[in-house]
């Protein structure tokens, strides 16, 4: 049977790789010149820098992403990151994440113990956000800022703009697949380990193909239409969110739509620093608690320093936007990077914001609505239909494994 | 080259542009460098940048 995927970001290209590995016929049609949208490498000043997504994989070697990556046989080495992440205090001072329970008191360590047990297995069914949670249980100053940290550098969204649900669903699998990794060769390594699988399983990517709609007959859709040519089509996948997804075929039901509208994107800062000397020189995510706007940062040159030039260090911060103005922002980003690394040389390469059209997610955490759409044989995948408790490119993931066992309940 | 409204200030252009005439922050800025050659069209992803000026 034929699949046709519409858009060659990670979404369409792991559903590629299972479909094809699966024996469908895959066609994928992406509108950019290049595959892996914002999980992409991006050349600069002869620095690999991304396109969206940090080079990092949320779960590392035993997370969902990389489990689909070796099922399809996809050759991408993920090197865990070791410490797994560490915490910059007030006082400048840096612990190991695991210890940030020893900055609490006696009492509420404990009951932090207890309280997340229980919430773990009994999840709130309420759209309680996370911050309200944790001021529910521990009205704490520290808490509060490590989640807006930890929120904001996973998803990009501040503590009480996710649901509490979903975050305890992030810690579940925190506790199941442990901490993050760094794909070798970056998130353009693994675009293109799958584009090579989906090539040798006998499938198709187009790029700088434009799809100019989805064709649907009596409430299924049977294929797209590419420059006027019709591909029939067992099943269409779409890459590119719900929204821009109903438009290609005109959508008019009107609970879909309902459900469309409640989906809103998540907005970020990255911003990309090169120095001689390595600024963090570990392997792990610096949490910034008590930066203004900063959430966090890694430096990936110490597990790959292939993604830069010979001798120097690359580290990407990254941010929540919290105000309209987002030149106001960068420039408190920027404020930031000096307190957080005083005294240090460093070059900003770049700063990359991203919202609307070219967001951090295309559904914010918790937003998520699924991979049905209002159409039979037509399935969403990638960042606008990410699994339970999935952070970024683990979410997408996810969301495959969703939609395969949907196709294959069919 | 002129960048639209929708520009999110991704750097896509900036990195792709053969002429490093492409400065980003908060939006897409083009420099005298620009020769127009419309790289800069093709890569970004919100069909911000149009040739006309």
């Amino acid at each position: 049977m034929k699949a046709v995927i519409i858009g060659g970001g990670l979404g369409g290209l792991l559903a590629g790789a299972k479909l094809s590995k699966t024996g469908y016929e895959v066609e994928i049609f992406e509108r950019l010149p290049f595959i892996g949208g914002r999980f992409a490498n991006l050349e600069y000043k002869g620095f690999k820098l991304t396109t969206g997504a940090l080079h990092m994989i949320p779960h590392g070697s035993r997370g969902p992403l990389a489990m689909m990556l070796r099922d399809v046989g996809a050759d991408v080495t993920i090197v865990n990151s070791n410490p797994m992440a560490v915490i910059r205090m007030e006082t400048g001072e840096d612990i190991e994440f695991h210890d940030f329970r020893k900055e609490l008191s006696l009492t509420k360590r404990m009951k932090l113990g207890i309280i997340l047990f229980l919430s773990l297995k009994f999840k709130p069914k309420n759209d309680i956000s996370f911050e309200d949670w944790i001021l529910k249980y521990f009205d704490d100053e520290f808490l509060l800022r490590l989640a807006d940290s930890f929120c904001g550098w996973s998803l990009s969204l501040k503590a009480c703009d996710v649901p509490a649900r979903e975050m305890l669903e992030i810690i579940d699998n925190m506790y199941l697949y442990k901490g993050s990794g760094v794909p070798v060769g970056g998130c353009g390594a693994v675009a293109g380990a799958l584009a090579e699988v989906i090539k040798s399983n006998g499938g198709k990517i187009h790029t700088r193909t434009f799809v100019d709609k989805i064709i649907v007959d009596k409430g299924m859709a049977t294929g797209i239409s590419v420059n006027g040519e019709t591909i029939p089509a067992g099943i269409v996948i779409s890459d590119i969110g719900h929204t821009e997804t109903c438009r290609m075929y005109g959508c008019k039901d009107l609970e879909y739509l309902g459900k469309i509208k409640k989906i809103v994107p998540s907005k970020g800062i990255k911003i990309c620093l090169a120095s001689d000397e390595p600024l963090l020189g570990h392997r792990g995510v610096l949490f910034t608690p008590f930066a203004e706007r900063i959430n966090g940062a890694n430096e990936v040159t110490n597990i790959d320093p292939g993604l830069a030039p010979p001798g120097k260090h690359l580290v990407m911060s990254h941010q929540t936007v919290l105000t309209d103005d987002l030149k106001g922002e960068i420039d408190i980003g920027l404020l930031d990077l000096k307190k957080i690394f005083p005294g240090k040389k460093y070059e900003v390469l770049l700063i990359q914001s991203y919202s609307s059209g070219w967001p951090v997610n295309r559904a914010a955490s918790g937003s998520d609505i699924g991979n049905m759409t209002s159409v039979r044989n037509l399935y969403i995948v990638g960042d606008g239909a990410k699994g339970k408790g999935g952070i970024e490119v683990e979410g997408v993931a996810l969301g495959v494994r969703n939609m395969m066992k949907m196709i294959n309940a069919t | 080259m002129k960048v639209g409204q929708q520009c999110v200030g991704c750097g896509q252009c900036a990195a792709y542009c053969p002429y490093e005439a492409i400065t980003v922050f908060v939006r897409a800025i083009m420099d005298e460098k620009c020769i127009g050659c419309g790289t800069c069209i093709k890569y970004c992803p919100v069909c911000a940048i149009s040739g006309d000026e």
